[in-house]
């Protein structure tokens, strides 16, 4: 209207005018309306792009429980204190007022007197809540955290305990910024079981994940034992959280949109306390390293699996220091090698079991066919020393004196052909596939190798255990349970099943077959029968030289074994004894194994240690009312 | 022109242009408020150094002073337009001279007055329009005259050299659009007005290439860096055209571009904070750009004061503000073709124009629709001498109406 007044007083330029304005403010509405109205919908989008963070949260890790359910390795809460920077900014900004120097500061000097100030406020107002711990951050610390992760809190003291907890609880509205952060931490009760349950090591890689994140809270990954190996199950689903920030990358809300899944526990058919009586035994020896195996004979799995020295796991939590990791790394006996099934041992006279089995077999001698033994067998030039005195021998005298010379000489006439055979019917020289990255497969020669350069020198040290032969503890367990339970060698067995945190969840439970077969025994029964008896005899009559294993009202049998190694020059010897239990029924198979012991004697006694154990075991668990929840 | 079609009527107050600019007022202290309460710099400071509180002190001023303009008629006023024209050109030039003239964003526009900035070429601008307003209403064939167009030239010329000298070309740029108008306005020929703006298209067209594409060795006359690279932001071209040297590394190539990022920052984070506005607004004192401190917090308050408003109050609040200023300026052109004489006319017009270009750049640089200029929102901007001014203006509109019949 105000253009037509204009053109009604013939005002033709001031009209114009009117027009022009008008519009320039219609451009304007138009634009406003393309920008607010119709590309609302970009910039909410950018807007929300820019301010919003995402964190990966790690899922509580899965439990690793024995048998009967006794914790091996779990998640518990920790507590810490952490400061919420956000919140302490106005006291960096006054700090900074007081602490600025008049004079005008370089770029650096500047930067480095923050970094300063932000450490000096934390550390102020930690010491006002008064904890007795020190504060675990340095300047450096609390610098890389402003410039990386500015919007989580920063953790300033981890591992409180509860009186630490309680007294900020009581303290904590007066002061603001810092609050209780709980996270999970795994968590060993038990050292025992090292070996078996590896470590974990904080996890630095970027899997190939949908999402991508701005920022990742520690996370941690196996890297060796069952961690690594069910590293998979165990570690979950990780959650996402997202941040609001401002522009200065402070937290100024946040919200959880997926929430973490647990990862699912691991069930062994492990028998923690045996563990721990097996590695207490071995500890208290005396002795600088050895191993000892416990299987359940009827169905390969693994009761006990243990080796000393070893390692606390609970140290690489949340990493372990450099000093610490070299020393496990330099220390000998090393406490990093899993002794019974890492390491290649010769298995000595344990290895009658297999060459007399081999002998008997073969039926170039009966059971109960005498020979005639002058204590030391001449080979060629060479004379081969025996423990046993001069005289005549059966099959059960000789293993129980454990006569080189019986072994040697029927070995010889058998042939090396046949001990081969029989030892690969235990399939030594072959891994079990119980523990994939800790396991090495011994050596035992093939058909083959004996065709050349074979000696009878050769095949006399193999009849007793010594030469071209190394075994895992591991692998003499499932000789001796095939032995006990008449001829079933099994696949070692030591996960019973995997099981979700969540019973609801859609994840299915994993089960792992009890008593998988490996291979059946082609003996006579007799045979075997002879050799049973013959290891009866070895624990329970006086001159048998497992008698310290002997346990009144539980019939072990056993063979001891030692074996000469030299290791760089010096002579060392390998004293071993396996036995199972009860005679009548056997129920477990127990092998130790000792580095530079005196004599296989000394072994028996540990065996004897961890069978009385087996039996109080089973007494108490008969008694319990629910014992049938004994898994399998 | 002659008012014969010009209702009858008593000089009276304009309720209309009143009521809209109590609208933008109202409007200019609540958005001022909610963009600085977050801002910590204020949160310290005591409640009368608050810029809710001297907003308040500087409308009251404005209004007084207003006030005080509309009480003598304007041809009284108009007899001292020289008088004033030359004070502030004189102004300007002090206010170049280091140790009189305050230095603030590497610019000397200020005059550091203790308890608030005074920036001369704000004045500068209503003495500009009252000189022009008075010399061009000399009987229309004058204008006919060559040396009288020269020297309206040069009234023009004289303050816009000295504030781009500053350097504020924004400010400066304001003064050329009334100038054109009132030109029109007061009957200039039109060979002589379409050579103007000829001459005017074409030596801002020849700066602009000068500046993109002139080599470095035939550039005596160096533009401002950060004028030019804000000019690069708004015609979107790519810095390493201009900062990067053939030969460049990458890590020249990536500081190239993290300075075109910073450069284009504001305008960027305005226009998200006008465009997430939508239709209603996500509601007063909740916008998230100046609370979270995307929006500069230096600028929240006083250049981009329009992109809180339109953040906050969404399309509705942003047209509303449009539609207030139009209305001033609806009246303001009333008020011209009320106007008993000449210099009423011209100086209404003169007012209105100088308003509009000001509301239209900054309006237009929060949506890119123009290249950032540091130049006010009048009324709802921070900024003393700006609001002081603004109203004063508005203070001549109305005093223009009031005198509309005494001779």
């Amino acid at each position: 209207m105000v253009i037509l007044e204009q053109i009604r007083r013939k005002d033709y330029r001031l009209g114009s005018v009117a027009v022009f304005l008008l519009l320039g403010m219609g451009v304007l509405l138009a634009g406003l309306w393309y920008v607010q109205i119709i590309s609302s919908r970009q910039y909410e989008e950018s807007q929300r792009n820019q301010s919003i963070r995402t964190i990966r949260i790690p899922a509580v890790r899965g439990k690793i429980m024995d048998r009967h359910g006794s914790v091996i390795a779990e998640d518990r809460p920790t507590y810490s204190l952490s400061a919420y920077l956000e919140e302490l900014r106005p006291h960096f900004r006054s700090a900074w007022r007081e602490n600025r120097p008049n004079r005008k500061l370089s770029h650096n000097e500047s930067l480095n007197l923050q970094i300063a100030v932000r450490h000096q406020v934390v550390s102020n107002f930690v010491a006002r809540i008064g904890l007795d711990a020190p504060m675990e951050v340095s300047p450096e610390d609390v610098e890389r955290h402003f410039s990386e992760l500015r919007a989580l809190p920063l953790p300033v003291m981890s591992n409180l305990d509860p009186s630490s907890v309680a007294r900020f609880m009581e303290k904590s509205n007066q002061i603001p910024g810092f609050d209780i952060e709980v996270c999970p931490t795994r968590h060993y009760p038990e050292i025992s079981v090292a070996h078996l349950v590896g470590h974990l090591r904080k996890d630095v890689s970027v899997k190939e994940e949908t999402a991508t994140y701005n920022y990742r809270l520690p996370d941690f990954r196996g890297v060796i034992g069952l961690e690594q190996t069910y590293d998979e199950k165990m570690r979950g689903q990780p959650g996402t959280r997202t941040m609001l920030v401002n522009h200065l990358g402070y937290r100024q809300s946040e919200s959880l949109i997926v929430p973490s899944q647990p990862g699912s526990h691991v069930y062994l058919t492990l028998d923690l306390e045996i563990q721990k009586v097996a590695y207490t035994a071995l500890s208290n020896s005396g002795h600088e390293a050895g191993a000892a195996v416990v299987l359940d004979v009827n169905n390969g799995d693994v009761i006990a699996l243990t080796s000393y020295p070893t390692f606390d796991p609970n140290e690489f939590i949340p990493s372990i220091s450099s000093k610490k990791w070299t020393e496990y790394r330099n220390s000998k006996p090393s406490p990093l090698l899993f002794r019974a099934t890492q390491e290649r041992y010769p298995p000595g006279s344990i290895f009658k079991i297999i060459s007399g089995l081999a002998v008997l077999e073969s039926g170039v001698v009966k059971t109960n066919d005498f020979m005639y033994s002058p204590g030391q067998y001449r080979l060629g030039h060479r004379n081969i020393g025996d423990t046993a005195p001069a005289g005549d021998y059966d099959f059960r005298k000789a293993f129980k004196h454990s006569s080189n010379t019986y072994f040697i000489h029927h070995g010889l006439v058998c042939g090396i052909e046949n001990i081969i055979q029989m030892g690969n019917q235990f399939f030594l020289g072959q891994r079990s596939g119980l523990l994939p990255r800790q396991e090495v497969a011994g050596q035992f020669p093939t058909p083959k190798e004996v065709k050349h350069n074979w000696h009878d020198g050769d095949t006399a040290n193999i009849a007793i255990g010594q030469g071209r032969i190394t075994v895992t503890p591991l692998q003499m367990g499932l000789m001796t349970a095939a032995i006990a339970n008449g001829g079933r060698v099994f696949r070692p067995r030591l996960v019973a099943r995997i099981e979700p945190a969540d019973p609801d969840a859609f994840t299915e439970a994993m089960t792992f077959p009890q008593g998988k077969i490996r291979g059946q025994l082609r003996v006579n029964p007799l045979n075997l029968e002879a050799l049973q008896h013959a290891m009866w005899a070895d624990v329970h009559e006086a001159d048998g030289t497992g008698h310290r294993s002997k346990i009144e009202d539980y019939a072990v049998c056993g063979k001891t074994g030692t074996a000469e190694v030299r290791t760089g020059g010096r002579r060392d010897k390998i004293t071993w004894f396996a036995s199972y239990a009860p005679y009548e029924r056997p129920r477990y198979a127990v092998v130790v194994m000792l580095e530079s012991g005196i004599s296989g004697g000394l072994t028996a006694p540990i065996a004897k240690t961890i069978f009385e154990a087996l039996r109080d075991r089973d007494i108490e668990l008969s008694r319990r009312p629910n014992g049938a929840l004994a898994n399998n | 022109m002659d008012n014969t079609f010009a209702p009858s009527q008593k000089p009276r107050l304009n309720w209309v242009l009143l009521a809209a600019l109590s609208g933008l007022m109202a409007f200019g202290l609540a958005f001022v408020l909610s963009a600085t309460r977050v801002n910590e710099l204020f949160a310290e400071a005591a409640w009368y150094q608050q810029p809710f509180s001297k907003m308040i002190a500087f409308y009251t001023i404005g209004i007084g002073l207003a006030a005080v303009v509309c009480l003598k008629d304007y041809h009284q006023l108009a007899r001292y337009a020289f008088i004033g024209y030359w004070s502030c050109i004189t102004m300007l030039v002090f206010v170049l001279v280091p140790g009189i003239g305050a230095t603030r964003y590497g610019a000397r526009r200020w005059f550091d007055m203790g308890v608030f900035q005074f920036q001369p070429s704000e004045l500068a601008k209503i003495a500009f329009l009252l000189a022009m307003a008075q010399f061009l209403s000399r009987p229309r064939n004058e204008l006919n005259n060559p040396d009288t167009l020269l020297k309206a030239i040069g009234l023009t010329a004289l303050p816009f050299g000295l504030i781009l000298f500053e350097p504020d070309l924004g400010s400066s740029l304001m003064l050329l659009p009334p100038a054109l108008v009132m030109l029109y306005m007061a009957g200039a020929p039109a060979g002589f007005l379409k050579k103007l703006v000829g001459g005017v298209a074409c030596f801002i067209t020849a700066s602009l290439l000068y500046v993109f594409f002139a080599p470095q060795a035939w550039k005596p006359i160096q533009l401002p860096d950060y004028q030019k690279r804000r000019l690069m932001v708004y015609f979107g071209v790519d810095y390493q055209t201009q900062y990067a040297k053939p030969n460049a590394t990458p890590a020249e190539l990536r500081r190239v571009s993290a300075m075109q990022r910073r450069d284009s920052y504001n305008v960027a984070q305005a226009m998200i904070s006008v465009g997430s506005g939508g239709l209603s607004g996500k509601g007063w004192a909740q916008g998230i750009q100046n609370a979270h401190g995307y929006l500069p917090r230096g600028v929240s308050h006083n250049d981009f004061i329009f992109s809180v408003i339109a953040e906050e109050s969404g399309f509705i609040g942003s047209a509303l503000v449009v539609i207030l200023y139009t209305t001033v300026f609806i009246s303001g052109i009333r008020v011209a073709g009320q106007a008993r004489d000449r210099l009423g006319r011209l100086l209404a017009v003169g007012v209105v124009v100088m308003l509009f270009s000001h509301v239209f750049v900054n309006i237009g640089m929060n949506i890119r629709l123009v290249p950032v200029t540091g130049v006010p929102l009048p009324l709802l901007s921070y900024g003393g001498t700006s609001i002081v001014c603004s109203l004063l203006a508005l203070g001549l509109l109305q005093n223009i109406q009031l005198h509309q019949r005494s001779i």
